[in-house]
């Protein structure tokens, strides 16, 4: 939590590269951002910028209730190929 | 110049309240908004206070009027430049109207766009706590609906690259993982996408705003990449056969002008016949360049996509006699035959066994011609890129010893600097400002050395550089068996001398914009019109070519081939930023050896991991990059036009209205409080975004590891009544916000604890109070003291430490979840800016002056000039309508006044 901050532009400039990583984890099942920081080893505070972009554009989105813990869990979208 | 009674800047609550109202009455209003919608900072509101309204509700009405009114013409995404005053007391303006790259008018708002870009940035809409693209919609309920294209120019990459491939677009493509459609972009300016990805000398890195932080991205290996990735999927270009149009165009010459001007002219369904005089198509890329840069497999692949369309070449073919190809049928022709000759080097011996020329020589090696260069030991005479290849060719040719002479510095090598290095790695040595003076005779008709002089540098001849000239008596020899020499190539254009114009060195003459060259039907491109120059310079020549014989065949105008927008300003780019992160540097591309003995691919490709840690550091300079995934998606045909260009209107109106509203104070400016420091500390802006139905996450989360908090505590007075920041002033609407936030959280979140930190709460409005009163009864925690500092816990959680006076006014500390910062407002001094000759006076707050506010709300120090809403002092939503109608009784009441003949 307490990692150093990076430039807001540099942060949200990487969810483009960040996606198939955070998808890719994912698959797995529903994850929370900690979780999904920890296996991508990024601060959390980045994570959840990619994670609700990939929510806001459709790649991803919560699963209904959040953990004891007060986390949401997000899952993939399942994408028709084009 | 269109005329209008009044202007009004800024459609906020204000703005929008004075332009509907004035309308109303009758008056012709133009209504200018800077952002892409109507609406300003309410819209973005949650709720309004005191009766928990939909600011939405209210907001919309009000937006779809100020579009639809007949007496009110809005200009969204428009700024206005300087207000002057003009003839008979009325004022001249511009207002430019920026492009939006769309079409208004057929624009559904789908939003397709904005979901295939491929460039994210900061979303302004949600006080930064998101990310939008640069392809969007302000915001769900924007009026007008309409999507904008953010481009702040051309992204330098781009714009350097003379081939005009989207430099930007591909390494935007391949990091969100579109390998197949970064492909398509490149060849959507030349079939040469392998080629390029290995043989081209990269001038989009040496344009990379990346390189003055740490060095630019690998922009040409990324193409690499991706045609590999392509060309073992498919054989050819991946592409639907255009249906042919019926017109016929012959190529000479198959280098890289004339293939990529075939397989622009192929995808319009031109039938293109090419002629090659050589026993193989591809000019220099077959049969100069060496394999261990650019493997013969490679060329193929990219000649491939050409021939896919049905363009049929002919080899072993030279052309002499144009005017018979025209009368064959061909409506145009294009002569593209590169500089295939070598320039002698014009000393004696030079007609010994053993001198040979740098072209021939690496031709005779790529037609498997069986050079042996065994023992020999070899001297390359030149300093350009055919120098390299051939130096380094003959190393591979087991050559015991290559040495290169050069008359200048190594600094002035043409060749580029990454040969050059690599050429010295693979064991050639360099014997810089030298020049040979004769080749030496073994006495039986063979060479066996080289006679130089050392070169010193005189004046500079009219090119610029410095004109060596020999040192006397300072000749020396070098032993050998075999010169090649690579000092400069030539056209071979003498059997078209009589149908087209040549240049005193060999080069035809044509016509720099359009490419033609003699008769009309005659274009010329590559470097047989520039002279020797580079892959990717004759590619952009083919390019332009195609593009003028097409129009040149329809009939229409030969113009329009450029269309970039300016270069973006790289320090303005670089600005966008306080800080960068240093990238780890990509591991060594090449494997050199110091004796290569075969012509194995030096340069090594890229894992797909590289490539996304590669383009993954992408600036987007430009912001759009041109990747045209916005141009795909968009189900409305012609809708997005990236050749859209700012328009500037000259407007004359009989009086202005001032409503450009707030800032809000920039919480970080209060260090103590660790607003952009601790993730978990936030403005009440941000708070607002997170509460509205349009929130940027999917509830209330902190920002820092999206949790749902709760225990929130809100600091009120957060660069208001503070000195300390420069601002006495309340700014009459945080306390009360946060007594709407306060209510609005304990709805969503019912288990949180929500603290107050204030000074005094100030509601003096109706129902204000009561509405104060609510909060408390529903549970909100109203402590008086000011917070003096705030720290953050390794969890994230943040301790407040603040001045508990109810409670015997000592320090305590408290630990929360979140913490909100209620910040206060600013004056907008973009309201002085719009009249250049100074003359808006500002009180001594920095707000629009109002001259006589008692009597006559909303009069400025210029007659005729008014201010509505928050431009003049912090007002809430009900105070700056109120504001706005006195204001509009002023502008009509002027307006009246001036018909009245004096």
């Amino acid at each position: 939590m307490n990692a150093p901050n990076r430039e807001l532009r540099e942060i949200v400039r990487e969810e483009p590269v960040m996606r198939a990583q955070i998808l890719g984890i994912l698959r797995d099942g529903p994850r929370t951002v900690p979780e999904i920081a920890a296996a991508i080893g990024s601060p959390t505070h980045e994570v959840v910028f990619w994670v609700m972009g990939m929510r806001r554009y459709g790649h991803l989105r919560e699963v209904k209730g959040a953990t004891d813990e007060g986390y949401f869990r997000y899952e993939a979208i399942d994408k028709e190929p084009a | 110049m269109t005329d209008y009674d009044v202007l009004v800047v800024g459609a906020g609550i204000g703005g929008m309240e004075s332009a509907l109202k004035l309308g109303d009455m009758g008056y012709r209003v133009l209504l200018v908004e800077k952002e892409a919608s109507v609406g300003g900072k309410m819209i973005l509101l949650s709720k309004v206070f005191p009766t928990l309204d939909c600011a939405s509700c209210i907001s919309t009405p009000k937006m779809a009027a100020s579009i639809h009114h007949p007496n009110v013409t809005t200009l969204t995404y428009s700024e206005v430049g300087g207000i002057t005053r003009g003839s008979a007391g009325r004022f001249q303006a511009k207002v430019t109207r920026k492009a939006r790259f769309v079409n208004e008018t057929t624009c559904t708002g789908c939003q397709l766009c904005e979901t295939a870009c491929t460039v994210a940035v900061p979303d302004q809409f949600n006080a930064d706590m998101i990310q939008r693209r640069a392809a969007y919609i302000a915001f769900p309920q924007a009026v007008p609906k309409k999507a904008v294209i953010e481009r702040a120019g051309s992204s330098p990459c781009s714009y350097t690259c003379p081939a005009g491939i989207q430099a930007h677009g591909y390494v935007s493509l391949i990091r969100s993982g579109e390998y197949e459609k970064a492909f398509q972009l490149v060849l959507d300016a030349t079939p040469l996408v392998g080629t390029l990805g290995r043989a081209c000398y990269a001038p989009c890195e040496l344009e990379c705003t990346r390189g003055s932080i740490e060095g630019p991205l690998p922009i040409r290996r990324l193409k690499r990449f991706i045609a590999d990735i392509h060309y073992d999927k498919f054989d050819g270009p991946g592409i639907e056969i255009p249906e042919p149009n019926g017109h016929k165009v012959a190529i000479v010459g198959t280098g890289p002008a004339g293939l990529t001007a075939a397989w622009q002219l192929a995808r319009k369904g031109y039938g293109v016949k090419m002629f090659e005089a050589a026993p193989k198509a591809g000019g220099f890329l077959r049969l100069a360049i060496p394999a261990y840069r650019l493997p013969s497999e490679i060329v193929e692949q990219d000649i491939a996509n050409v021939t896919a369309l049905g363009v049929e070449i002919a080899t072993s073919a030279p052309v002499q006699d144009l005017d018979s190809l025209h009368e064959e049928g061909y409506e145009a022709v294009l002569l593209a035959t590169g500089t295939p000759l070598s320039t002698k080097l014009g000393v004696p011996g030079d007609e010994l066994d053993g001198v040979l020329s740098g072209v021939a020589f690496l031709r005779a090696v790529k037609l498997g011609e069986g050079i042996d260069l065994a023992d020999q030991r070899v001297v390359v005479i030149g300093g350009g890129n055919v120098a390299m290849d051939t130096a380094r060719t003959a190393r591979r040719l087991g050559a015991r010893e290559v040495t290169v002479v050069y008359r200048r510095t190594r600094s002035e090598m043409p060749a580029h600097h990454v040969e050059a290095d690599d050429t010295e790695k693979e064991g050639v040595r360099f014997v810089f400002q030298a020049a040979p003076v004769a080749v030496l005779d073994d006495g039986r008709g063979a060479t066996r050395g080289l006679r130089c002089s050392r070169m010193a540098p005189a004046k500079a001849g009219a090119s610029g550089r410095s004109r060596p000239e020999p040192v006397p008596g300072s000749e020396f020899e070098i032993a050998c068996e075999v010169i090649i020499g690579a000092i400069g190539m030539a056209p071979d254009t003498d059997g078209f001398s009589a149908q087209v114009r040549t240049n005193p060195n060999g080069t035809l003459a044509v016509d720099p914009e359009t490419l033609q060259s003699g008769s009309a039907w005659l274009f010329a491109a590559g470097d047989v019109v520039s002279g020797a120059s580079d892959i990717t310079r004759a590619t952009g020549q083919g390019q332009r070519a195609a593009h003028m014989i097409d129009r040149w065949i329809r009939g229409l105008q030969l113009d329009g081939f450029d269309l970039r927008l300016p270069v973006v300003d790289k320090d303005q780019v670089l600005a966008r930023q306080k800080a960068y992160r240093l990238a780890v540097p990509l591991d060594p591309s090449e494997v050199l050896s110091a004796a290569p003995t075969d012509f194995r691919e030096v340069e090594l490709p890229m894992t797909e991991a590289e490539a996304h840690r590669g383009a993954g550091l992408c600036l987007d300079c430009g912001v759009c990059s041109e990747c045209g995934e916005c141009v795909d998606a968009c189900p409305v045909d012609d809708c997005i036009d990236l050749r859209a260009r700012d328009q500037v209107l000259d407007v004359e109106v009989g009086a202005v209205v001032v409503a450009t509203g707030f800032k809000l104070f920039a919480a970080d400016l209060k260090p103590e409080y660790g607003y952009g420091t601790f993730k978990n500390v936030i403005s009440g802006t941000q708070m607002d975004r997170l509460l509205a139905p349009t929130r940027p996450f999917n509830t209330i989360l902190r920002p820092g590891d999206g949790k749902v908090p709760e225990r929130i505590a809100y600091v009120l007075c957060t660069g208001s009544r503070d000195e300390t920041v420069g601002n006495p002033l309340c700014s009459r609407f945080c306390c009360m916000y946060s007594i709407k936030q306060n209510q609005l959280i304990m709805g969503a979140l019912p288990i949180a604890d929500v603290t107050v930190h204030y000074m005094d709460i100030r509601a003096p409005g109706k129902r204000y109070d009561e509405f104060y009163e609510q909060a408390k009864a529903m549970g909100a925690n109203y402590v008086k003291g000011r917070v003096a500092r705030i720290t953050e816990k390794e969890n994230g959680d943040l301790v407040l430490r603040y001045e508990d006076i109810e409670h015997g006014g000592g320090l305590v500390e408290a630990e929360y979840d979140l913490v909100v910062l209620a910040v206060g407002v600013q004056p907008n001094s973009d309201a002085q800016a719009l009249f250049p000759e100074g003359d808006l006076a500002v009180d001594e707050f920095r707000y629009v002056a109002e001259t006589d506010e008692d009597a006559n709300p909303g009069q400025t120090s210029i007659p005729g000039v008014y201010v509505a809403g928050a431009a003049s002092g912090a007002k809430d939503i009900a105070d700056s309508i109120l504001h706005a109608g006195s204001t509009v009784a002023q502008v009509a009441a002027y307006l009246e006044h001036a018909k009245v003949p004096a």
